[in-house]
């Protein structure tokens, strides 16, 4: 078969992260397959594709496109090409209509003059074609995020494009939404169109791809048929040695309710619902997931727990005390640790040093704190301290943090979080954009944590995650927890109705 | 009593039109470069170079035309600095802004010092004052003939501008482009949409707009340049932009609340014993009421959802006694 596109020796060289994101990379993908990309994160897969896009200006490479040399400096250039790409995080106005979003730069128009009865009969038209049914009227805001995504497969489609790239378009979906994204795509194929399908995760690869090019640390390192290879072989070449998949841990020894949250609500920063009349518990010894797809008042929930947002109805207890109205650091006192969702941002202060970073819970405390004056000295014994128990790979005692990678970013919080042998642990996305070995270290660590006693409420979007480490797991949909599943015999496909809203068959008692 | 219900007078709408004017000339700019996403806060100093240039080169031309041409040249010209500035050397438009508001108040005043041996204010008799254009027909019409006629032509241009502004702006693929870049600059870049061309646009354009509106000061409302003559103008425009919810009819409307705030406290010295002093400030009160208005939209809207997300759940939890 002719190949659709080439691309031969390219580099890339990020002066700012000191990182080399593409180092001499091969790729080739023929015409009407669909091929995918795989690596961990930070692998260089969206660099590789930028670069395709025109987004960004490779150091080194060639490009070509139906057997054709190519210059791609903008993205006008790859669109003239007939090559189109739908973003991980997605490129769209949040005021404007479906209509108006696919035909953002190519609007009809009677001398410069909008015409919109005619823009929604275009896109209308597009969307029958190619059988995505969209509201050419919506607004983009009320959306949900698979809609999006339908926007920005047809905003591609409607600029003939012949070659599609999805930059991890899985990442935000609901199971029953990557089944329909699964079909589409296929059919895509069948249509003749080139798809190029990111993503890290491998049974999405081997559901959906007729080839693979796997890269890692920047580089590609090798490409196969997926009918020539195995999950395990994808794994071992993506990480580079062979991967746990599972999470060995122990039966859980479950003892006293170290939290309980009672009929909560909370509203977000908009004033609108977003937790309502929430009520679970967390015992002593085990772990208690919350799936869902993100958006559904996870973060919301989070921050009352934590208490960063006040509750709108409901108490909250931590050890059998109640602790609706308790500060942060009230709260912290009384045993609760927060691994937050954003440990750039919200995690860590990546302006101070690491021993400032590992104190600024418990800087308080006599040990660092003399009349006011921070003792430089324990916070040192203290962080170098941290480091060894957490094997903080490249911090040093008193040094920056702001160049560390993710992994040991997050090491800096976790290190920070359970120092202080907590009773009660928020972890919220604890392992989101981390690469394996990192990953492994974080789910050791809760593991361990619950081993010792703590009771954990474990927040993510990964249900390959929550089903790992979860003793309890509880989805939630709107806001509300729809349904409660035993992570041990609960299918993929039951929490995937429960996440997307629907009844739970055989409703599980709540403890 | 009666005094005070005389300042409302033909008179008194007339200068709020008028006084209006550079306001909202300014607040289209400033609309304008808030719907491309690039904060546009020196439309003070903009406005005060648009007054001082435009009377100086009415004088030296000995056209009052020519003036405000230059005024307004130059004007687009210190815009589309500021767009090469932030573009090329990523400077912050801020800074750039309080740099280029603390230069131009000294600047217009040193030159004005070594041109004409003048510190305060300074005219001459040869310049030419704008004409006021008195509408056939419509100025015969009662009452509507003198709310409508009889202004100059930067009046019924600013009216132009702001509708024609907003044809753009929502009619127009160009408009469309021009939010999109600053609702979201990367969806339009990537769909092939040159947002540094639009984002200079939008600088240069406002840039203009002001310098028109200060130019109306100087050749169009007097026929003098006078030390700090923008005196706050431009951010009251900044005021009027944001009241307007940045959309030109919007700024219309909130520019003639500032133009009409200003002409009433102008209105009362004159016809109340109230103390001077205390009148004039009143048009501040008016524009820090607006700012404290906007700053607290947001907060109030959140916290009425809020209270109102609270009953429902109330009403919920009366209706069925709640799990657990
Ligand atoms: N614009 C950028 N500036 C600096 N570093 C970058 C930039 N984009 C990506 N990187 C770095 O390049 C590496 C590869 O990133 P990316 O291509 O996004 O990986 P992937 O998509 O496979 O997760 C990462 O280490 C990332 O931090
Ligand atoms: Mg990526």
């Amino acid at each position: 078969m002719a190949l659709a596109l080439e691309m031969k020796g390219i580099s890339k060289y990020f002066a700012s992260t000191d990182v080399r994101a593409n180092d001499q990379v091969d790729f080739a993908v023929e015409a009407g397959e669909v091929h995918a990309l795989v690596g961990e994160n930070g692998a260089g897969k969206t660099t590789l594709m930028s670069i395709l896009y025109g987004l960004v200006r490779p150091d080194a490479g060639e490009i070509k496109v139906d057997g054709q040399p190519v210059q791609i400096h903008r993205p006008d250039d790859a669109i003239r090409h007939g090559i189109g790409m739908v973003h991980q995080h997605f490129k769209l106005v949040p005021s404007f209509t479906v209509a108006q979003s696919i035909m953002l730069g190519m609007e009809p128009n009677r001398g410069g003059f909008l015409t919109p009865n005619e823009e929604n009969r275009i896109v209308s038209e597009l969307a029958e074609r190619h059988g995505l049914p969209v509201d050419p009227k919506a607004r983009i805001r009320d959306l949900p995020v698979g809609m999006q995504q339908r926007v920005e497969i047809l905003k591609v489609l409607e600029r003939k494009a012949k070659i599609l790239v999805l930059d991890e378009p899985t990442a935000v979906l609901t199971p029953q939404e990557v089944a329909e994204l699964m079909r589409v795509v296929r059919n895509l194929s069948q249509a003749g169109f080139t798809v190029i399908f990111i993503t890290h995760k491998l049974l999405e690869v081997v559901r959906v791809a007729d080839r693979v090019t796997v890269m890692r640390g920047g580089r590609n390192v090798g490409s196969k048929a997926v009918a020539e290879t195995t999950v395990p072989e994808l794994a071992r070449m993506m990480v580079g040695r062979e991967v746990l998949l599972k999470v060995n841990k122990a039966p859980r020894q479950p003892g006293p309710v170290v939290f309980a949250a009672d009929d909560v609500s909370v509203t977000d920063v908009r004033g609108f619902p977003a937790v309502t009349r929430v009520s679970f518990e967390v015992r002593a010894g085990e772990i208690v997931g919350i799936a869902g797809v993100s958006g559904n008042g996870q973060t919301e929930l989070v921050e009352a727990v934590t208490g960063m947002r006040a509750l709108d109805g409901g108490r909250l207890a931590l050890n059998a005390k109640d602790a609706t109205s308790l500060s942060v650091r009230q709260r912290r006192n009384a045993g609760l640790a927060h691994i937050p969702e954003d440990r750039i941002h919200v995690g860590l202060n990546l302006e101070t040093n690491l021993d400032e970073n590992l104190i600024v819970s418990r800087y308080k405390l006599g040990q660092f704190n003399r009349a006011g004056f921070l003792n430089r000295r324990s916070m040192r014994d203290f962080a170098i301290d941290v480091i060894k128990r957490f094997s903080i790979a490249a911090a040093v005692p008193g040094g920056g943090i702001s160049r560390l990678s993710g992994g040991n970013m997050q090491k800096v919080v976790i290190g920070r979080e359970l120092a202080g042998e907590p009773t009660f642990i928020v972890a919220n996305q604890p392992t989101r954009g981390l690469d394996v070995g990192s990953i492994e270290f974080v789910h050791r660590s809760l593991v361990d944590a619950r081993d010792r006693g703590a009771g954990i409420l474990l927040v993510s979007v990964e249900l390959e995650e929550i089903l790992a480490l979860s003793d309890r797991v509880l989805v939630m949909y709107r806001g509300q927890i729809q349904g409660e599943v035993d992570p041990a015999t609960a299918t993929e496909e039951q929490i995937g109705l429960l996440m997307a809203g629907a009844q739970p068959e055989t409703t599980a008692p709540t403890a | 009593m009666e005094g005070f219900f005389s300042v409302f007078t033909i008179e008194l709408f007339n200068s709020g039109i008028r006084l209006a004017t550079p306001i909202l000339l300014a607040a289209l700019g400033g609309a304008l470069c808030n719907k491309a996403g690039v904060l546009n806060l020196a439309l003070e100093s903009k406005m005060l170079l648009g007054a001082f240039l435009g009377i100086v080169a009415a004088y030296y031309f000995g056209n009052t035309y020519l003036g405000i041409l230059v005024a307004v040249i130059a004007g687009g010209l210190l815009g589309w600095l500021f767009a090469f500035l932030y573009h090329r050397y990523q400077v912050d438009l801020v800074i750039l802004a309080i740099a280029l508001n603390l230069i131009i108040l000294e600047l217009t005043v040193y030159i004005m010092r070594v041109l004409f041996g003048q510190t305060g204010s300074w005219s001459d008799p040869s310049i030419v004052r704008v004409p006021d254009i008195h509408i056939p027909i419509i100025q015969d019409i009662p009452v509507i003939g003198g709310l409508l006629s009889g202004y100059n032509f930067f009046v019924y241009l600013s009216w132009a501008i702001a509708i024609t502004l907003y044809v753009v702006l929502y009619h127009t693929t160009f408009g469309r482009h021009i939010r999109a870049v600053g609702e979201n600059k990367e969806a339009a870049e990537t769909v092939g949409i040159n947002a540094r061309r639009i984002q200079t646009l939008a600088l240069v354009l406002s840039g203009m707009l002001a310098a028109l509106g200060g130019a109306f000061l100087s050749v169009g409302h007097l026929k003098l340049f006078t030390r700090n003559m923008s005196n706050g103008r431009g951010w009251t425009a900044i005021a009027a932009a944001l009241f307007g919810l940045n959309h030109p009819i919007g700024t219309f409307f909130a520019s003639l609340f500032f133009g009409f705030a200003d002409a009433f406290s102008v209105r009362i010295q004159n016809v109340t014993d109230l103390p001077p002093n205390l009148v004039e400030i009143l048009p501040n009160f008016a524009t820090v009421l607006v700012l404290v208005l906007i700053a607290l939209r947001e907060t109030v809207t959140r916290s009425m959802a809020r209270s109102r997300s609270r009953a429902q759940i109330r009403a919920a939890a009366d209706e069925k006694p709640g799990p657990a």
